[in-house]
């Protein structure tokens, strides 16, 4: 299990953000930490939605209610690029029978 | 290297400051990140030229070789070096000017750079020596379908060049390859530009192709329909045996599986057959077969 945890204190060092910004995302429940013998760690699912959050923030300067809502919205939006993928493949397999 | 416009890509004049470019490129980050994008290769390739026309416009001295020289901007101290060396040679009488007659004989400052490296350069101007890729050849090759469901090779006429190409199993139609440096030749020890070739493949009138699947129609009598039996169907691999089952319906679809069109460079994957029974009615019945029909209709 501990094989699969990143110390947040590497992703501070390697993205060069404050252990604050990973606090905060925390608080607003964009993401997850571990604690373990009083260090903290993320997953590595977490460290890619990390990783989104630190590109948006510093690409685009958004905030973190700026962050909020874009995850609601792209959480909205993948679920109906899968609803439309499901469609269109029944779409396909009714077609081919025209 | 084909020329991009950086002004146009962020929707810039000429006379852009860099705050405009800032903010031009913070607009058009906003709306084609990719992490706002998600699954979306377009909005991801234009993310990638924002993000190259910001680094080189909101960099100062880079906007001012870019201005100077278009798409060659990377080159731009080589090419100075070499209108350098080359003013050298004409201040000392020398050179194919003849004292500068003719280097300012075309229209002299006003012809642009990124012109003059299409088409040669005539007015004598930095990019004249520096070396030029080849243009690319764009060809169309036409196949049948069952060509295209075998790999196999072809020789190709380009320019009265020969050309032999190998073209893989499950090509699609409309696809291109591409043969880095068969193309023309480059200019000035520049590279040769390189050959597209895109396939037409032409329907076939008994087999369907969609994606790897491929669909065909096969007429049963109403005898082996109602009772089951066998038919013997031509795939695109040979003939196949195939067992009817008792009261199969008009348009039934058979899939089967693995026998469609193989897959684009994976070997050993096809997708699948899909065989829809057309059931023919008998048209002329003797008498006999007529009341026979009337006994079953009244069974």
């Amino acid at each position: 299990m501990k094989n699969n945890l990143i110390a947040v204190h590497d992703i501070c060092v390697y993205h060069h953000v404050e252990i604050d910004f990973i606090q905060s995302l925390e608080d607003f429940g964009l993401i997850k930490t571990t604690t373990q013998k009083q260090s903290i760690f993320l997953t590595f699912d977490e460290l890619s939605k990390l990783e989104r959050y630190v590109r948006l923030a510093k690409d685009l300067n958004i905030n973190l209610e700026g962050l909020h809502a874009i995850s609601h919205l792209l959480n909205q939006v993948e679920n109906m690029q899968a609803e439309i993928r499901g469609l269109q493949a029944e779409l396909k397999h009714y077609k081919q029978f025209n | 290297m084909d020329y991009i416009d950086y002004y146009k890509i962020l929707d810039l004049k000429k006379s852009a400051t860099i705050d405009d470019v800032k903010k031009a490129y913070r607009k058009l980050a906003r709306k084609y990140h990719p992490d706002l994008n998600p699954n979306n290769e377009e909005a991801n390739k234009k993310f990638q030229q924002i993000n190259e026309a910001n680094e080189v416009l909101s960099d100062p001295e880079k906007r001012k070789k870019y201005d100077k020289y278009g798409k060659d901007w990377q080159h731009a101290d080589q090419l100075d070096a070499q209108q350098r060396q080359r003013s050298q040679y004409q201040s000392q009488g020398g050179g194919y000017g003849g004292g500068g007659g003719y280097s300012g004989g075309f229209g002299g400052d006003d012809f642009s750079d990124f012109f003059s490296s299409m088409f040669g350069g005539g007015g004598g101007r930095s990019s004249r020596n520096s070396p030029f890729k080849g243009q690319d050849y764009n060809a169309d090759l036409q196949l049948n379908l069952k060509d295209a469901y075998t790999t196999h090779k072809q020789t190709l006429t380009v320019n009265g060049r020969q050309v032999r190409i190998t073209i893989p199993a499950g090509v699609e139609n409309g696809q291109k390859i591409k043969l880095p440096g068969y193309g023309a030749p480059g200019a000035n020890n520049g590279q040769p530009g390189d050959l597209y070739i895109k396939f037409n493949i032409s329907e076939d009138p008994k087999f369907k192709r969609k994606g790897n699947d491929i669909y065909i129609q096969e007429e049963i009598d109403v005898y082996t329909a109602i009772l089951g039996g066998e038919k013997i169907v031509e795939t695109l691999n040979g003939k196949v045996k195939l067992k009817i089952p008792a009261g199969t319906q008009p348009e039934a679809t058979l899939r089967l599986k693995g026998k469609g069109f193989p897959v684009y460079k994976k070997d050993d994957q096809f997708g699948n057959l899909y065989i829809k029974w057309q059931v023919k009615l008998p048209t002329e019945l003797s008498a006999e077969q007529k009341e026979l029909f009337e006994k079953l209709s009244k069974s």
